[in-house]
Order: C-alpha cells, then sequence, then structure tokens
C-alpha cells in the first residue's frame, strides 16, 4: 500500500478507492479524484499527512455533505430537487423567522440565544451523538461524547461555563431475543456502559446531568444511539472570536497520543465484525475540569483572541477552522505526548480528548502561563497564525502538510443523493381493546419506554451548581417524572437576587417516523414545546436543536425519510416561531451481522429546546397537589393508535397517525401558559408515550392523591373511542391540575378552546376514569407505582 | 457589623465552590476562592481568614480514593489548619470536604492527626444522587446545626459516603458526647449508626456529606412549597457560622 500511496498522482480511481480502504479514510471516489487531480496539478505527490488531513477535513463527521449537499427527492410521480437540504429547510425557517434574540446560529460551536433581561448574557446549546464509539466501546464512548459536547460549549464564542448536561440514549431492548452477530455487545451491557460513562464524566466535571429520556427498540440493537447536549453561559460581549495573524496556537489540557486515530473518518463507516475500539478515545474527566477553570479565568482577563475545541479530526480540525481566513504555521515536534512511538500525521489527527486550541497574542502569553500553572494545566505552543493563507504543517525537517487553506476547505465535491419515498400501509379501522383497561394500564406503565428512569438519574448528580430548580424527578416524594428541567444559572452569573433561568425539554418519536418522518418531526417539536409549557417556560422564545441519526445515505429510503423529516423541521418551526439554532447529524448507523444481512436504525430525530423561564420560582412541577382541585384536559383527543406504546404491546390493528394542527396547539400553549403566569395552574404534564391515562397515573402518583375523571367531557374528535382516549397518543395535550380558587380565572384566560374539566384531585389514592358513567378503570396508586418504578439498572 | 472573611478552599476538580461561596455571602462573609496552590506558594494564609469551607467536588479526580490527593496536599499545611481548627474558627467539610476532613484526622478529632473513620463506597455500590431526610441531633455542640428544626431535608450526590469507624470503642465516644450532628432518617448508603455528619467536641469543626449549599432556597426543594420566600434549611448552616465569628 505503500507503494500504491507514492504514486498517488497516477492511480486510477479502483486504486484509490483500494487505496482509501486501506488507510481507512473514508472518502468517496469523487473525493479521491479531486485529490488526486489537485496534486496532478501541484506537481507533486502528496504527503500522507495532507490525505489525513483532507479525510478529516472532508469527513460526513466535519461537513455534513450529506445533508448539506444536493438531493433529488421522488414520491410518487412528485420530483423536487435541493441544492443543500439543510439550508433550503432547517437554516431556512431560522433565516425567515429572524428573531433579534438569536446571538449567532448556525457559525460556531454551538448556538447562542440571548438570556436574561439585561443584554449582558447569552445562553449556548449544543447537542452531539457519539454513536459509533458507543456500539464497540460503550464506557469510554460516552465519556468522550460528554466531553467533547463540554468543549463545544467551552469552544463558543470566547467561553461559555456550562451548566447543564443533557444525555438521550436509544439502546436494543433488554429482553430482546434477538440473535447477536459475533463481537457485537448486548443491550444492557451497553446501556451499563454508557450510563456509567456519562456518570464518571459528567459528575467529575460537575455539571448537572438533568434532562433527556431513554428509549428502547430493537432496531438500536447494533447501533445504540448517545445523543449528548450541553448549555453554558456566556457575556454577550464574548461572543465575537478574532484570529489575528502573528498570534501564537496554544494547546492546552491533554496530552496527544495515538488513541482515537481515524475517528471521524470512522463514524462514517458502517460497523461490522472487523470494527476496532482502538478509534475510540481515552477520557480523563479532571483533565477538562482544569481546562475549564482555566479558560473561565483567562477568558475573563481578555488573554486571547479565539479558541475551539480538538474534536474529530484534532489538531488538523482546530487548527484548519481557526485559521481558514488567515493561514497557519505549525511545528508539531512541540506538542506534548502521551507515547513517542507516534508518527507526525498522527499527531496531526489524533483526537486524544481534553485538548483545546486558544489563538493568543505574543504579549498576553506570560499571563495566560501564569493561570495555566497556578490550575496544573499543561499546553504547548504549536506555532503561530500567518497572513499567508496556507497550511504549513512540520515536524523538525520534515513537511507533514502544505496546503492553502482554501482547497483543504472549499475544495469537497459534491454529489447529489437519490432520494425516495414510499409510504407504509396504514390501516385506519376502529382499533381492537385486547385487555382490561386497568390491566393495559399497569403493562404500560411497567413498559421500558414509559417506566422510573430513576436508577439511571440518581446516579447522575443532577443538582450541583445548585440551580436544578426544576428536577428530573420531582414531587412529594422526589421520584415524580419531570417533563422539563429548569436551570437557574447563579453559578455562572455570579447573582442570586435575579432570578431568570431556562428551561430544556426534548421531543423524540422513531414510532412516528416508521409511519410518516413528516409528521415526526411535527410531533417532536410539539412534545419538545409542550413539555415547555409544563414548567412554564417563555414559549414564544423557544429555540431548537435538531440531531438527525440515520442509517446509510447511500439508500434512497434513507434519504428520502431524512428529506420529508427536515421538511417537516421547517414547517414546525415556522408554525411555532421556533428557530432551530445549531444541530447535527449522524449516519452509517447500520450494521452488517454476521449472515452479511444489514440491520438500519429507524429514522431518528432528537429535538432539544430551550426557552427562557423569566422567574424560575413561579415554574411549575407535574405532581398533583391538593385534593378537591379540578383536572383540566387541554388539546383535542384524536382518532387513531398510530405509533403508540399500547400498539407495541397490544396490536390495536389501527396505526393511524393524526394531524398536527401548530395553529391550535400554540393558541392553546399560549392561554395555558398565561394561566400558569397568573398562578391558577398548581401542576401540569403532557400527554405523550402511554396516553392520557399514563399521564394521569404518573401525576397521581407522585403527588400521593387520587383522580377521578370522566373523559366524555374531553374536548375530542367526533368518533374517539374509549381506548384511543386512555392510551392514544395523539399529540398537542396536556393535563393541569388547576387551583380551586382560581378556577374562574382560569376559565376566562382558557375561555374559546378546546381545554375542558375532566374531573378532580381526590383524597382516595385512586385513579378512577369512567366515559359518561360507564366506568373504564378504577385503579390504586401505589399498586401503579410499584408497577412503574422499577429498576432499570 | 462584621464581615467574617471565608476561605472557599478549591483545588483540581473541586466544583461545589462557587455555590458554597454565593452561600456564605448571601449570609453576609466576604468569602472568596483559594486554590490550594495558592497555599502551598505562600502567596495567601490560613490565618488571615474567619471561617473555612472545603466544598464538594471530585478533587484530584478522587483518583486512589475520595479526597486522598487533595488529603496528601494538605499535610504540608497541617500545623496551620490545626491552628486554625484550635483556635476555634468554623470549618464546615461538605461531601468530598468531609471525606478530605476524615482523611487528615481533623474528624474525628484525636489531636494525632490519624484518620479514625472513612467515607467508603456505597453500600448500593453506586454514586447516588437524591434528597434524603436528616435528624438533627439537638444536643450536639455543632455550632452549624444550632436552631434547625429536628428533621430537615437536603440532597446527597455521593458514591463514597458510607461512614465507618473501626474502633468501635472511639465510635461510641463519638455518639456519647453527641458529636454525630447530623443521622439520616433512612439510610442511604450504609453509614455507621446512619451517621451523615459529625463535629468536633467544640463544634466548630463539622463534616457533612449532605449538601446545604444546594437546599438555600424554598425553590430548591423538589416539592416546591407554596411559601417562596421563606428560607430553606440548608441556609441556616452558613448563617449559623457567619453569627457564631461575629
Amino acid at each position: 500500500m505503500e507503494e500504491l500511496f507514492s504514486r498517488f498522482t497516477s492511480l486510477n480511481e479502483k486504486e484509490l478507492v483500494r487505496l482509501d480502504k486501506a488507510f481507512g479514510w473514508s472518502l468517496s471516489a469523487a473525493e479521491l479524484v479531486q485529490a488526486r487531480d489537485y496534486f496532478r496539478k501541484a506537481g507533486r505527490e502528496p504527503f500522507r499527512g495532507e490525505l489525513e488531513s483532507l479525510a478529516q477535513t472532508w469527513s460526513e463527521h466535519c461537513k455534513h455533505k450529506t445533508f448539506s449537499g444536493p438531493v433529488r427527492f421522488r414520491s410518487g410521480r412528485k420530483v423536487k430537487k435541493y441544492r443543500n437540504l439543510f439550508k433550503e429547510t432547517i437554516v431556512r425557517a431560522t433565516r425567515e423567522l429572524d428573531r433579534s434574540w438569536c446571538l449567532s446560529v448556525f457559525k460556531d460551536n454551538a448556538g447562542i440565544v440571548e438570556f436574561g433581561s439585561d443584554g449582558k448574557w447569552g445562553l449556548a446549546f449544543k447537542a452531539e451523538t457519539h454513536n459509533h464509539p458507543c456500539a464497540v466501546e460503550p464506557y469510554g464512548g460516552a465519556e468522550t461524547g460528554v466531553g467533547g459536547v463540554i468543549r463545544d460549549i467551552l469552544g463558543v464564542g470566547l467561553g461559555a461555563k456550562p451548566v447543564l448536561n443533557t444525555d438521550n440514549f436509544c439502546f436494543g431492548r433488554l429482553d430482546s431475543k434477538k440473535k447477536l452477530p459475533k463481537n457485537a455487545l448486548g443491550a444492557e451491557r451497553i446501556f451499563r456502559g454508557v450510563v456509567d460513562g456519562v456518570r464518571d464524566y459528567g459528575n467529575r466535571m460537575g455539571i448537572p446531568t438533568a434532562a433527556g429520556g431513554i428509549y428502547f427498540d430493537d432496531g438500536y440493537l447494533l447501533n445504540p444511539l448517545v445523543y449528548v447536549g450541553c448549555a453554558g453561559l456566556i457575556p454577550a460581549e464574548k461572543i465575537e472570536k478574532k484570529v489575528r495573524p502573528g498570534d501564537l496556537i496554544v494547546s492546552i489540557g491533554g496530552r496527544t497520543g495515538r488513541d482515537g486515530i481515524h475517528g471521524a473518518t470512522f463514524s462514517s463507516a458502517n460497523i461490522d465484525e472487523e470494527t476496532s475500539s482502538s478509534a475510540v478515545q481515552i477520557g480523563h474527566a479532571i483533565n477538562e475540569k482544569k481546562v475549564l477553570d482555566v479558560i473561565m479565568r483567562a477568558r475573563d482577563r481578555g488573554l486571547y483572541g479565539a479558541l475551539t475545541d480538538c474534536g474529530a479530526g484534532g489538531f488538523s480540525s482546530a487548527i484548519g477552522e481557526l485559521g481558514s481566513e488567515t493561514g497557519a504555521r505549525v511545528r508539531l515536534e512541540n506538542a506534548r505526548l502521551k507515547d513517542t512511538g507516534i508518527e507526525p500525521w498522527e499527531i496531526w489527527v489524533s483526537e486524544s480528548q481534553e485538548r483545546m486550541i486558544l489563538a493568543v497574542s505574543p504579549g498576553k502569553m506570560p499571563a495566560l502561563e501564569d493561570i495555566l500553572n497556578s490550575e496544573n494545566c499543561e499546553y504547548c505552543v504549536l506555532g503561530e497564525f500567518t497572513g499567508d493563507k496556507r497550511l504549513l504543517v512540520t515536524f523538525n525537517s520534515e513537511t507533514v502538510v502544505d496546503l492553502p487553506m482554501d482547497f483543504l476547505h472549499g475544495g469537497v465535491p459534491s454529489v447529489e443523493k437519490a432520494a425516495v419515498h414510499r409510504p407504509p400501509r396504514i390501516s385506519r379501522r376502529p382499533p381492537a381493546s385486547r385487555a382490561p383497561h386497568g390491566r393495559a394500564l399497569r403493562e404500560l406503565l411497567s413498559h421500558p419506554n414509559i417506566c422510573s428512569r430513576h436508577s439511571v438519574i440518581t446516579q447522575y448528580d443532577h443538582e450541583v451548581q445548585g440551580g436544578t430548580v426544576i428536577k428530573p424527578l420531582q414531587g412529594r416524594y422526589g421520584d415524580g417524572p419531570g417533563d422539563a428541567a429548569v436551570i437557574w444559572p447563579h453559578a455562572a452569573t455570579g447573582s442570586v437576587r435575579d432570578h431568570a433561568g431556562f428551561a430544556v425539554a426534548h421531543g423524540f418519536n422513531p414510532a412516528a417516523g416508521r409511519l410518516d418522518p413528516y409528521l415526526m418531526a411535527l410531533y417532536s417539536v410539539d412534545e419538545a414545546v409542550r413539555n415547555l409549557v409544563c414548567v412554564g417556560a417563555e414559549i414564544s422564545r423557544t429555540a431548537l436543536l435538531d440531531n438527525f441519526c440515520a442509517a446509510s445515505p447511500a439508500a434512497p429510503e434513507v434519504m428520502g425519510s431524512l428529506v420529508l423529516a427536515a421538511e417537516g423541521c421547517y414547517d414546525a418551526a415556522m408554525g411555532y416561531g421556533a428557530p432551530f439554532i445549531s444541530g447535527k447529524d449522524s449516519f452509517y448507523n447500520q450494521s452488517r451481522d454476521a449472515y452479511g444481512k444489514d440491520h438500519p436504525i429507524p429514522l431518528s430525530l432528537l429535538i432539544s429546546a430551550v426557552a427562557p423561564v423569566a422567574d424560575v420560582r413561579r415554574a411549575i412541577t407535574m405532581d398533583l397537589k391538593r385534593a378537591g382541585n379540578p383536572l383540566y384536559l387541554a388539546g383535542v383527543s384524536r382518532k387513531g393508535m398510530g405509533g403508540s406504546v399500547y400498539n407495541e404491546v397490544h396490536d390495536t390493528r389501527n396505526n393511524y397517525l393524526c394531524p398536527l394542527d401548530i395553529k391550535a396547539a400554540v393558541g392553546t400553549y399560549g392561554a395555558l401558559l398565561r394561566a400558569i403566569k397568573a398562578g391558577c395552574v398548581l401542576a401540569a404534564h403532557d400527554v405523550s408515550q402511554g396516553g392520557l391515562a399514563v399521564t394521569l397515573a404518573e401525576m397521581s402518583f407522585s403527588g400521593g392523591f387520587g383522580a377521578v375523571v370522566d373523559l366524555s367531557s374531553a374536548p375530542s374528535e367526533k368518533g374517539v373511542s374509549a381506548l384511543e382516549l386512555l392510551f392514544g397518543e395523539s399529540p398537542s395535550r396536556i393535563v393541569v391540575e388547576v387551583s380551586r380558587e382560581k378556577e374562574t380565572e382560569f376559565r376566562r384566560l382558557t375561555g374559546g378552546l378546546p381545554v375542558a374539566r375532566i374531573g378532580s384531585v381526590q383524597e382516595r389514592p385512586e385513579l378512577e376514569a369512567g366515559l359518561g358513567g360507564r366506568g373504564l378503570l378504577k385503579e390504586d396508586i401505589l399498586v401503579l407505582k410499584s408497577d412503574w418504578k422499577r429498576e432499570l439498572l | 457589623m462584621k464581615r467574617p472573611k471565608a476561605i472557599i478552599l478549591r483545588g483540581t476538580g473541586t466544583n461545589c465552590d462557587i455555590e458554597t461561596m454565593t452561600s456564605f455571602r448571601y449570609v453576609g462573609a466576604d468569602a472568596g476562592l483559594v486554590h490550594i496552590n495558592e497555599l502551598l506558594a505562600g502567596k495567601k494564609k490560613v490565618m488571615d481568614y474567619d471561617i473555612m469551607a472545603f466544598p464538594g467536588g471530585f478533587s484530584y479526580g478522587d483518583d486512589i480514593s475520595a479526597g486522598r490527593i487533595f488529603a496528601v496536599k494538605m499535610a504540608k499545611l497541617a500545623g496551620d489548619f490545626a491552628r486554625f481548627i484550635k483556635g476555634g474558627r468554623p470549618v464546615i467539610g461538605i461531601c468530598n470536604g468531609f471525606q478530605i476532613l476524615a482523611r487528615t484526622g481533623f474528624l474525628p478529632e484525636n489531636g494525632r492527626g490519624a484518620q479514625l473513620s472513612t467515607l467508603y463506597a456505597n453500600d448500593g455500590g453506586r454514586f447516588l444522587a437524591r434528597w434524603v431526610r436528616l435528624r438533627v441531633n439537638k444536643r450536639s455542640p455543632c455550632i452549624f446545626t444550632r436552631g434547625l428544626p429536628d428533621e430537615i431535608e437536603l440532597p446527597i450526590a455521593h458514591g463514597e459516603g458510607k461512614f465507618i469507624m473501626k474502633d468501635r470503642k472511639a465510635l461510641e465516644g463519638l455518639l456519647k458526647a453527641d458529636l454525630h450532628a447530623l443521622t439520616y432518617v433512612e439510610n442511604p448508603n450504609g453509614s455507621m449508626r446512619d451517621i451523615a455528619g459529625i463535629t468536633n467536641p467544640a463544634g466548630t469543626c463539622f463534616g457533612l456529606m449532605p449538601h446545604p449549599e444546594r437546599c438555600f432556597f424554598p425553590f430548591q426543594r423538589p416539592d416546591r412549597p407554596a411559601s417562596r420566600e421563606a428560607a430553606a434549611a440548608g441556609r441556616e448552616f452558613f448563617r449559623n457560622a457567619v453569627e457564631y465569628v461575629r
């Protein structure tokens, strides 16, 4: 192969592809040809480091070329062409909404929105995935995923202080009967490893892990999804980076080693039996904590002009990015190393963790060194940013890379992807009830996608920094399942007199996506927004993150569902007035088993939403508070059991997914929010997985009260069945407990909307539901709680 | 009125330092963060302060075991710390801070710097973050828990919080002197005699596993009580220290 590489410019396409496979670059044939032609024109053979640089910089992971590339979409006879799918859907909504409170969108490591009332602060938010690493080495993969997204926040603008971590996981079912291929890890092994990794890293960093979810489906058996997010506070005047020629390139934090070679390119490969865990980095949280402490002190003293994290692609990406406008001169012999047996090109692309690159004016170096030394944080000066727009990397007298910046960043060729959509067969027949309702409710409560997450949540220090005012576990017994976390970031702002905070919630619904990817996007945004309503957040100021995970984009069906979901994101963002501020995508989440069969994941879209909470003291929880208070249901219950957990447990033969009326939802949410602010609402909980019955059960046992409801008064579509009322999952619905003394005011605030009283809170510890006098179910809340409160781990 | 100076001592991996500082400031102390390197380098002096706090976190990653490396670093300054405590200036160690006070032999106090107790891995075998009910020992000389009701709630967040003492007689002595200022109502980690926090006989040096700085305001509680303005249990610990110095 070395021989083949030595005559790179004379290779044909087939030979290039062979070389690519041997060297693990994951470049496409068109990209390899582009690179070959560049060096032909330059009249020389490339250095190994140059191809490695191109492979990193042009990788799916760094460039997102699938999502931001051209697509030809076909559905039946309809054809639609996109030149840049991402810009024409998700970014377009942000541009058209043009919100003044969006301070930085889609250009930095994270999106930034305004925070607080005095214009002094920005709130940065970002979510990432670390799926491939977690499939082969769950603990290390999860740790370094958390570490990576925290560095994104540390490296946004001139550095934000992390105040919240989020985590959303998808695993195969723990009781899966499917046979695993050789070398594949079982779902439980992955689950445990991932939770341990998130815990050990997040806890050591002193950042509360307080929002997220866990989803089990055998579609994720071989390809778990691990979404990790981070939010941080940044002074508004510290959002702009500026690299000046002459600035020193300073690497701080961890040393460089051979761990994590080819991480960026590895994430563009399908996982098979030959996949090795050496592409996964090794995390060390305390090194990153030192980096955090240094950056916060150095930022406030203005000791650097720009910074970014070393993530995928290591120095190559970080320095390449920071120096893209100026040029950079790097001397790799200055790097601090973990071991000596490392090749120069490996130093250049290694993804060793806990490293950040700073652009430091030479005059400020002594002051920075003082801080670095006082925090025992290692560093090295790798070179300087230049003005020649070239990237020149050497190791002593050996050249590693010598390329113009514009070829490195602009040279990637775009290839049109084919996308088709073939809708599945949908049945609208009346759903068949398969079990007594009471029994069905108990089965749903103990379902892995509904039951309590306490055994995971209590392993995370979700209250460090003392600002988690609405907690993931809440209520009288400290175990009720919250809808959204509300963070009061006083540890970052330094003020406990100011009560401004923010709420974070998620929407995720791959079950709906299997039926209709477009509706899945609408459902997911709606779920995230209604979770925010439930705690009393200002939803008119909602900002969103999109994180797509999909199988191979070479499959037109995969691309087809992606196109529909992206269109759904556009419509939802416009409808809810909620711009996307940052996003990420991860493809090639599929595995080949021992029989050569491919197992793609279902299209998975995680929507993360953040919105301000004007006064965290007034935020509310989901547990019932007092016997005698009226219970109201907001939002229309519709026909259809499609995508429901009930359907997974007892197939009703109905898989219809009802449409979503965004305008109606926004109107109802707005009225509820006014009622919450007026102090009329004591508890609110959204209707999601398991339907209304599960919502009522959770509110009851979390507060230690019973509830009695008659669903005949629920706002509903004509002809909706008892089964659909109890267990259907039609969107845009919220159950609220209204203060008895303020019921009149509540009715006035919600007048003319689909909001109706369905019953009341009762002292007797029983959940009773009826339909026009006919009893549907009557269950002891302690029994329901014991079904729900399972130890998942 | 005197504004007592509080030193919030941190090292690599300390992570509850800011909220601990904020808590002391709120009740009237002039509190500041000091890295142990600054003490070791002689840039700051322990005896310039009136109150000392060892906040929670994972000092030096809790490598080897919780609080171990921080304790080793402190050994060089053991004389200063001993003088500070002997002088009756309040010292509080929270979570990792308690682990450090136990490692350095300041708690239980024995005058020899001998480690008599360990905060060992929880019985459940894993890190545990949740709210717990605590009994306040009204007979304890502890100045930090003065005036608290018989029972309070605070959050815990630790993997190594099981209080154990090898010397049964010493443990009995500790109980007899009412040095166990706080005990768990439902023991979450297997601590001997449900111990959650202990003090020295003077009542001025206090270590506890729960986090009072996270229950400073009532709206930080999981049950969101209606009264939003009242103080929460955690605040009293800090107020007591400041009033004691005044």
